[in-house]
């Protein structure tokens, strides 16, 4: 995947979070995500996008993370 | 009459008429119909029946989306009816003080059936072996009264009660009990239901039950009382109650809307889908009992009335047997003809209903014509075709009889 364009504008219709615009620092639990939340978004980030999303990694807890997150995914990595 | 009385001092409200509590009892007064011909999302062949949806309503703009993707619709409606009802109250939305009795008690009939629905279209129309994650979470029955626990930290007892169309009744009523007995200062009560699923609409479909329509008569196809009624129609929805100890919303000089003031049930003991007039004549007995209401103080009722040929003639007949002589003076409606039948909310809509009634002293009416009221429904003052405005009204009861029999009536008050 290369362009993790879609994948925002997906993270930001479900979420409703600019991530690429938003404070890395913030907390994603402040801005109403949880952990339920996360686990949801992930399983449909891979049903949409057909990536596959680490089980085993530490999941987000800030903007910055998940950003991060998304990136490693469109570069293939674990 | 018990020492505690119970005060209502917060409603909300989402349904097909209105998005709020208000904007519903003014669609009611108005006689506006929120039905219309619906077809179910992602249905798999052709459907269209009469439905009450609530075809306005945005989960994402009062809950947020993602908090709003983590619930089943049945949880957004009652979260956004509970949200609206706790801020009506006045209450803070973050504890302010000792919550740890303060509870919830909810209704609903089918919970999570939308997300079964679409997990088993996933399983085995789409072939697929990956369910989303939340799947368990959002359907569970529970699921919705959980939600407004956390979001309001109360720590005391919450609960829910799936009992077919008698589900919010209930338990606003066991709120009540809870209040009065001490065991709570604060109860939120409520109900809510999605249930217009491809499955469910048509194993409704299969009981032949459901009123047919078309894109012209759809906003007209719930007829209770009428000799042209011809079957229920499915609805979602959702409201919810505040209800709380009388004296401590005095205290904090709380608007009292109406006092909740008793509550009744029975069970039909018979059939699990015929009604039953005796069983319903036990209900209001005892509902006017709890309150220690006489049955010549009662002004309105808020009816049951699906609009099937033999429910409304049966609780005519246990309205009559109920409140003897006084029956035909009785105002009587059936709010369903405007909001459909809301299943295990219908309970709570129709008591938030009952509650602006005794508030504003106008009886929302049924929707449709005085002249095409059956004669075998005939016995009490139906209030049809346009609203009674300017009355004193001094007691209402709210009757819900389900399948399986299960009956509940709530009596209220004027707060005055």
């Amino acid at each position: 995947m290369q362009d993790t364009a879609p994948v925002y504008r997906f993270v930001d219709e479900r979420l409703g979070i600019e991530l690429k615009s938003a404070d890395a620092a913030t907390e994603l639990a402040s801005l109403g995500v949880d952990s339920l939340s996360l686990l949801e978004l992930m399983f449909e980030i891979e049903e949409k996008f057909g990536v596959t999303v680490d089980q085993d990694a530490a999941p987000p807890r800030k903007c910055g993370e998940l950003v991060a997150l998304i990136e490693n995914i469109a570069a293939g990595k674990p | 009459m018990s020492a505690r009385r119970v005060a209502i001092t917060g409603l909300g409200m989402v349904s097909p008429v209105g998005a709020t509590a208000q904007a519903s009892f003014d669609a009611l007064l108005a006689a506006r119909s929120g039905l219309s011909l619906y077809t179910p999302a992602d249905a798999p062949r052709p459907l269209a029946v009469p439905a009450g949806a609530c075809v306005d309503f945005d989960p994402a703009a009062t809950l947020g989306r993602a908090r709003a993707n983590t619930m089943d619709r049945y949880s957004q409606l009652g979260v956004t009816a509970g949200l609206a009802a706790w801020r009506d109250a006045g209450l803070a939305e973050s504890p302010d003080g000792n919550r740890d009795e303060w509870g919830v008690a909810w209704g609903t009939s089918l919970g999570g059936t939308l997300t079964f629905e679409r997990g088993h279209r996933e399983l085995f129309l789409a072939g697929r072996d990956r369910l989303p994650p939340l799947t368990v979470v959002q359907a569970m029955t529970n699921a919705c009264a959980a939600h407004l626990a956390i979001g309001f930290g109360l720590g005391g007892a919450c609960t829910t009660y799936s009992v077919a169309c008698s589900s919010a009744a209930i338990a606003i009523g066991e709120a009540m009990r809870r209040v009065r007995s001490g065991a709570a200062p604060v109860m939120l009560a409520g109900g809510s239901d999605a249930p217009l699923a491809f499955g469910v609409i048509r194993a409704w479909m299969a009981l032949q039950v459901l009123a047919p329509g078309d894109e012209q008569t759809a906003a007209n196809a719930c007829r209770p009382f009428q000799s042209a009624r011809a079957g229920l129609v499915l609805a979602e929805g959702a409201a919810a109650l505040v209800l709380e100890d009388w004296e401590r919303a005095e205290r904090r000089g709380a608007r009292i809307y109406a006092e909740l003031a008793g509550f009744g049930e029975s069970c039909d003991r018979s059939n699990l889908v015929r009604p039953d007039r005796d069983g319903q004549v036990r209900a209001m007995c005892a509902a006017l009992h709890d309150a220690g209401l006489q049955a010549s103080q009662v002004d309105y009722v808020n009816a049951h009335a699906t609009g099937t040929r033999e429910g409304d003639t049966v609780e005519i007949a246990a309205l009559a047997a109920t409140l003897g002589a006084h029956a035909a003076n009785v105002a009587v409606s059936a709010t369903k003809s405007a909001h459909g039948h809301p299943l295990g909310a219908a309970g709570a809509i129709e008591a938030v209903a009952t509650v602006l009634a005794l508030h504003h002293g106008a009886v929302p009416p049924t929707l449709g014509d005085a002249a095409g009221l059956d004669p075998q429904c005939a016995g009490v003052t139906h209030v049809i075709g346009s609203a009674r405005k300017s009355q004193r009204l001094r007691a209402a009861l709210s009757n819900s009889f389900a399948f399986g029999g299960s009956n509940a009536v709530l009596a209220f008050r004027a707060a005055a």
